[in-house]
């Protein structure tokens, strides 16, 4: 068999990515709304996330451990630059994690207290996301410009997830609290539009060979299906949510489904720029990969666990289809 | 700053994460079967008492597995960032065996975790009960993989050396490395006891506060029952692993019974003040011939001792003295249980001053788990991999201010964590079922 293992290992890392971003993102987004809602909403919010969170984070760590394992050498470089960030996300992380616990077992002002600090948690670790999204596409450069770029992504990441958090809501809620999603939504697909474009101008702008894949005619004709597509469902999501609000019936699913498809559009558009660089033209996945033998043995599990972990993270969606119902541990 | 300053904020920052990370598994390990346990005394006899036990303690659970996987989240980033030396030399054999944790245990238990606390009124029995065991299970199997690896890194064996790297030859052996029976183990009994203990504090607890409760009394009673058949089981396998290490790693053994120079029918140091520096105990309280005995069953047989291993030898006192307070508390737990199953006989409720003793044992289990791991980590030291790498050699990354601010941060986080966990902890066992 002669298989391109870091080519492999390389795809399921993007697709742990990718899949985290979607999941964590609309829990995290969830998270970041909480003071925009009245308290009886906030419980019905939290139950809709209640039973996921902790596998969407699991996928994180998926595909931060195979950078880890995979590709050695690129995490110690991605991750070394990124260390504060890093760090300042896993404190978000903590914070929010514990908080889906304390929030609703402490009493007093500590119940205050863990609600604000499960907002915080949810907004420092997107913000810090997006600060490292930010530095990594532009490679890690020096220099304020590049600071302040890497800002207003995070900035925008944070749009992404509320878009994210709130088109699940609409899927997950009805009535006062679904009608309150209709509007955070499309305050969350301003961000994400604003996103979209900074990092699609900036990317070509900081690296030729960026620009050297994307402006290559004819090829650019096709590419320009990726972002017409993501422009597409951007409108589909500004047009469905305008039509909820006016109270038309629509499937509740459509916005999220849309949403999803703007992540996923945008992601393949990224890695499409950065292929087959795992360090922004200064490293590529097979310069960085680890040894063989550790790769096969990982895949062999890979190919083993992901049939059974996809079986039953499916069935714990089937058992918690439907709307929210609010009370913790009927 | 230079390089020993950031060895030194690397480690104690990795010491903090562990240490803080290894108090949640220690506990959520045992609980998740004891509930299961729960689960099925419920199923069975439709025992509205069972239920509540079993409700009240998977809040207990659901806690401390949230604190485990978020501190756990954390370490996981830290093997790459601080200490790159490590995955370099060893990331083939380390980095597989986590991602098979992650793959078999972290999915699994988290996903199952979601069906068994909000779940029970949407799904049939049997898949809820299907659940709560998928759950221990998953938390089992992640402990199986932790223990693999860091047993591998005491005593490796299974791996070659590939142009200044190590991969795995046999997968198995580097799995099933000598150590890792016993330290596997020892650890599972050791989360048997914590929670045991965790359970029959705070039902003592509760009864102290609510004089009659009849959920905190099963469960004071099967916490207690629980710590009695497991403290003398422990004891034996602590005394083979002690075996195991002496055949494998005699420089940790040395450091552990401070036997300073290596000889014939060298005494059992009791107590002592053993002084890195000087190389020597002082106040040493020691039965002659008694080390000889104890490690090798004859009184004149040879023992080594710290100096056939230096340089290469850990600091003596902190292994010492953890060592002993593992131990101390080992023997206080067994006595503490068995004399608290008396009591508790046919439904007697202990006096206050002994409910009074449980209580302030709650936590007695992760003393012990927490100076066990001291002496296994602190006693490899200047390894990391016990003969391949140094820890020293595997420091890097950040600089020492970045270190600085995120240490700071851990801190600060870490510590409202832990006082906002023990404050509801308190509070879940005062109001007991009836919350």
């Amino acid at each position: 068999m002669n298989l391109d293992l870091p080519l492999v290992f390389a795809a399921l890392m993007g697709l742990a990515i990718l899949l985290y971003v979607v999941l964590d993102g609309y829990d995290l987004g969830v998270g970041m709304l909480m003071p925009a809602a009245d308290a009886r909403e906030q419980e019905l919010m939290v139950a809709s996330i209640g039973p996921f969170w902790d596998a969407n984070e699991t996928w994180l760590v998926l595909g931060v451990g195979i950078l880890l394992v995979a590709f050695p050498t690129a995490h110690g470089i991605v991750l070394g630059a990124l260390y504060l960030p890093v760090a300042a996300m896993l404190i978000g992380l903590m914070l929010r994690g514990v908080a889906f616990e304390f929030r609703v077992k402490a009493e007093g002002w500590h119940r205050g207290l863990w609600n604000w600090l499960f907002w915080f948690g949810s907004f420092l670790a997107s913000f810090a996301q997006g600060l490292m999204l930010g530095r990594y596409i532009t490679g890690f450069h020096p220099g304020f410009g590049y600071y302040v770029f890497a800002m207003l992504v995070a900035a925008s990441l944070c749009g992404g997830y509320v878009l994210l958090g709130a088109t699940w809501l609409i899927l997950k809620t009805e009535g006062a609290l679904q009608k309150k999603a209709l509007g955070w939504a499309r305050w969350g697909l301003l961000w994400v539009a604003l996103g979209v474009a900074l990092v699609s101008l900036a990317t070509p702008f900081v690296s030729a060979t960026v620009q050297a894949k994307w402006f290559d005619f004819p090829r650019t004709l096709a590419l320009m299906l990726l972002p017409l597509a993501t422009l597409a469902s951007g409108v589909f999501v500004w047009l469905a949510t305008g039509r909820m609000k006016r109270g038309a019936r629509e499937p509740d699913w459509t916005p999220l489904a849309a949403t999803v498809a703007i992540f996923v559009l945008a992601f393949a558009g990224l890695a499409y720029s950065l292929f087959p660089y795992v360090v922004m033209d200064r490293m590529t996945l097979w310069e960085a990969a680890s040894h063989p033998s550790a790769l096969k043995f990982m895949l062999v599990g890979v190919i083993i666990v992901v049939p059974f972990l996809i079986a039953y993270t499916a069935f714990a969606y089937r058992v918690f289809r439907g709307k929210a119902r609010a009370g913790p541990y009927e | 700053m230079d390089h020993s300053d950031v060895l030194l904020l690397a480690r104690a920052q990795f010491g903090l994460n562990i240490a803080f990370h290894i108090l949640f598994p220690s506990l959520t390990i045992a609980l998740g079967w004891i509930l299961f346990y729960f689960r099925i005394r419920y199923a069975r006899s439709g025992d509205p008492a069972w239920l509540a036990t079993y409700k009240l303690w998977t809040k207990v659970f659901a806690l401390s597995f949230a604190m485990g996987v978020v501190s756990g989240i954390t370490m996981s980033f830290q093997f790459g960032t601080n200490w790159p030396g490590y995955m370099q030399k060893v990331g083939n054999i380390a980095g597989p065996l986590l991602a098979y944790e992650v793959l078999t245990a972290f999915f699994l238990e988290a996903t199952f975790l979601g069906v068994m606390l909000f779940g029970m009124n949407r799904v049939p029995g049997w898949v809820h009960i299907f659940s709560s065991a998928m759950v221990a299970i998953g938390t089992t199997i992640s402990a199986f993989w932790i223990l693999a690896l860091n047993s591998w890194m005491q005593t490796p064996v299974g791996h070659v050396l590939d142009g200044g790297r190590i991969i795995a030859g046999d997968w198995l052996q580097v799995i099933f490395n000598p150590s890792f029976p016993y330290r596997m183990t020892h650890m599972l009994l050791a989360s048997g006891l914590t929670a045991s203990f965790v359970m029959a504090g705070l039902s003592a607890w509760r009864l102290l506060r609510a004089g009659e409760d009849v959920s905190a009394r099963k469960t004071l009673r099967t916490g207690l029952v629980l710590a009695a058949v497991l403290a003398p089981l422990q004891i034996f396998v602590g005394d083979l692993h002690g075996l195991n290490t002496l055949e494998h790693q005699p420089a940790k053994i040395a450091a552990i019974e401070a036997i300073w120079k290596t000889g014939q029918g060298v005494p059992l140091v009791l107590f002592a003040i053993p002084d890195d520096e000087k190389r020597r105990n002082d106040f040493s309280i020691e039965i002659p011939k008694g080390g000889s005995w104890i490690l090798r069953h004859d009184a004149n047989a040879e023992v080594k001792g710290i100096d056939s291993f230096a340089p290469d030898v850990a600091p003596v006192a902190p292994v010492f003295f953890a060592f002993r307070v593992m131990v101390g508390m080992g023997v206080l737990m067994l006595l503490a249980a068995w004399t608290g199953v008396w009591a508790t006989r046919q439904g007697m409720l202990p006096q206050r001053w002994m409910l009074w003793t449980f209580s302030g044992l709650t936590f007695s289990g992760w003393i012990a788990t927490l100076a066990g791991w001291h002496v296994t980590e602190i006693g490899r030291q200047p390894w990391l991999v016990t003969g391949i790498l140094r820890t020293a050699d595997a420091v890097g990354g950040p600089s020492g201010a970045q270190l600085g601010a995120s240490l700071t941060g851990y801190i600060l986080t870490y510590t409202v964590m832990l006082i906002a966990y023990f404050v509801v902890l308190t509070h879940l066992a005062g109001k007991g079922t009836a919350a």
